[in-house]
């Protein structure tokens, strides 16, 4: 739990505590989420019953690059790319298509790709973004607090801006003044609501 | 002559030397699995020839362990099929409570999580009540366990035990009338039990089911049943060749009291209740044959005897 700065969970029930900050703990690493979260305070009242989970996100600034996991090695007439990983060489072999046509691309193996005649540098091949991993960042917040969530818990209110996140779940319609509670929970940490 | 249930774990060379001994004995084998070159039964044995059994399979490098969950058929009711409850806990508890020979079937609720949503339907609660034991796994909190726990029960006849977040004497406190058996901090969770702590935590449960089941052949012993249920068993399995073409890894499942057939009830139950056990007896009249709520299966139920006056 390093990376987050603030880390709470808050229930009237201190065990049940214990247990959902376990769950919320899980949950995050196994998701690969921890890394994004910046500040967060969960409060579970089974009496009501409501959740709420409100936090605040680190901003990912790092998106990747064609050179962040291949080796371009420029040739007489063309361009070998050795990939070390993998994961983004769907996306890769898409601009690549994209931008030089398919004939100029060719990939004899998993790990290696071949450009042949590339109007562009070796430099500007390295630089090209391939993804951007915020992109899917709040979806997959969403689906890691719908599992932290008691299950029975199903409608559901989320607000997720760029860097601050509301999750607000019951199994009763939500209350309307949702939001005072809402800001009290941002005002723990320091913080005002978005 | 007390049968009692034990696990024999050996190789498979010569293994049929024990398997004639059980039955030699007047054993009854209920499961037997084959995995590779190693051989595991799980029987009942007369108390007295244990130590003739190890003897006899010593050379053979077997193992006769005490396994009291042998024999009975368990429900592990999880409130959801979601990723919020599976697979763990319930299919770690499940997997565990297998482990020791005991067939645990997982009823998954329909509605089962949430607070004030949470039901039980008809076909849930008859299908617990096939069983021997229900294990009910709930929740972390207390405030919802106390809420929805009498839904729950509702028409429930076999013994329950409960397992939720609090600590044991919470539980006790607030499940009213009480149930039969309690086990304290296991909610739920999102991590495999693979440390020493959890898999004590496990040992617990299976301690508290064993506890629970006890009682119950106790009480069974008090009125005892009219015919084993493992040895209508071989019986069916001699006189019904069919059964051997179930594919189901356990087409007879031996219970305490009891036994399910997985054979379509409209076009066996007939012949199963004119299966004769000995001397003019016939099965149908020493217990009811029922249709299951699980799939179309038989559900036989052995009478006391103090219902058949008989005992065979």
């Amino acid at each position: 739990m390093l990376a987050v700065e603030y880390f709470e969970v808050e229930c009237p029930e201190p065990l049940g505590a214990e247990y959902y900050k376990q769950i919320a703990n899980d949950v995050l690493l196994d998701h690969n989420l921890l890394k994004v979260v910046n500040k967060l305070h969960i409060y579970i009242d089974p009496k009501i019953p409501v959740f709420i989970a409100v936090g605040i996100l680190r901003k990912i600034t790092t998106v990747v690059r064609v050179g962040d996991f291949t080796n371009v090695n420029p040739q007489e007439g063309k361009m070998t790319l050795v990939l070390s990983d993998e994961t983004y060489l769907a996306p890769m072999l898409k601009i690549f298509w994209q931008r030089f046509g398919k004939e100029k691309v060719e990939q004899p193996d998993r790990f290696t790709v071949i450009l042949y005649d590339v109007p562009a540098q070796p430099k500007e091949i390295e630089e090209i973004v391939v993804a951007d991993p915020s992109e899917s960042v709040h979806k997959d917040l969403i689906y890691a607090f719908r599992c932290i969530a008691p299950e029975g818990f199903r409608l559901r209110s989320e607000i997720f801006t760029g860097s601050k996140f509301i999750f607000v779940a019951s199994e009763n319609t939500l209350a309307e003044d949702i939001s005072t509670l809402v800001a009290e929970k941002f005002a723990l940490m320091g913080e005002v609501p978005p | 002559m007390t049968l009692v249930p034990v696990t024999y774990k050996g190789g498979i060379y010569q293994h049929d030397i024990v398997v004639d001994l059980i039955d030699d004995l007047g054993g009854y084998i209920i499961q037997k699995h084959i995995l590779a070159q190693e051989v595991v039964l799980q029987c009942f044995v007369p108390r007295e020839d244990i130590e003739l059994i190890r003897e006899i399979s010593r050379p053979l490098f077997g193992e006769v362990t005490d396994s009291p969950l042998v024999g009975t058929e368990i429900a592990i009711v999880s409130m959801s099929l979601e990723i919020h409850h599976l697979p763990h806990p319930s299919c770690d508890i499940a997997e565990y409570t297998r482990r020791l020979g005991a067939k645990t079937n997982m009823v998954s609720l329909a509605r089962g999580p949430g607070k004030r949503i949470a039901g039980l339907n008809d076909e849930e609660r008859d299908v617990i009540n096939e069983h021997d034991i229900a294990v009910y796994l709930l929740g972390n909190f207390e405030t919802c366990i106390e809420y929805k726990m009498p839904t729950l029960r509702r028409g429930i006849d076999v013994p329950i035990v409960l397992c939720g977040g609090p600590d044991i004497d919470v539980l006790k406190k607030i499940i009213d009338p009480p149930v039969e058996g309690y086990m304290g901090n296991v909610g739920r969770f999102m991590r495999r039990t693979k440390e020493a702590d959890q898999l004590d935590k496990l040992d617990e449960i299976v301690a508290e089911i064993t506890r629970v089941l006890e009682k119950k052949r106790d009480e069974i012993a008090k009125d005892p049943l009219s015919v084993s249920p493992a040895r209508l068993m071989g019986l069916i399995r001699e006189k019904i060749p069919e059964i051997l073409d179930v594919t189901s890894p356990t087409p007879l499942t031996v219970q305490m009291a009891g036994l399910r057939v997985k054979l379509p009830y409209d076009t066996f139950a007939e012949r199963l209740r004119h299966v004769e056990i000995e001397d003019g007896i016939l099965l149908g009249d020493i217990s009811e044959v029922l249709p299951s709520r699980m799939r179309d299966y038989i559900l036989v139920r052995v009478l006391p005897f103090s219902e058949t006056n008989t005992v065979i």
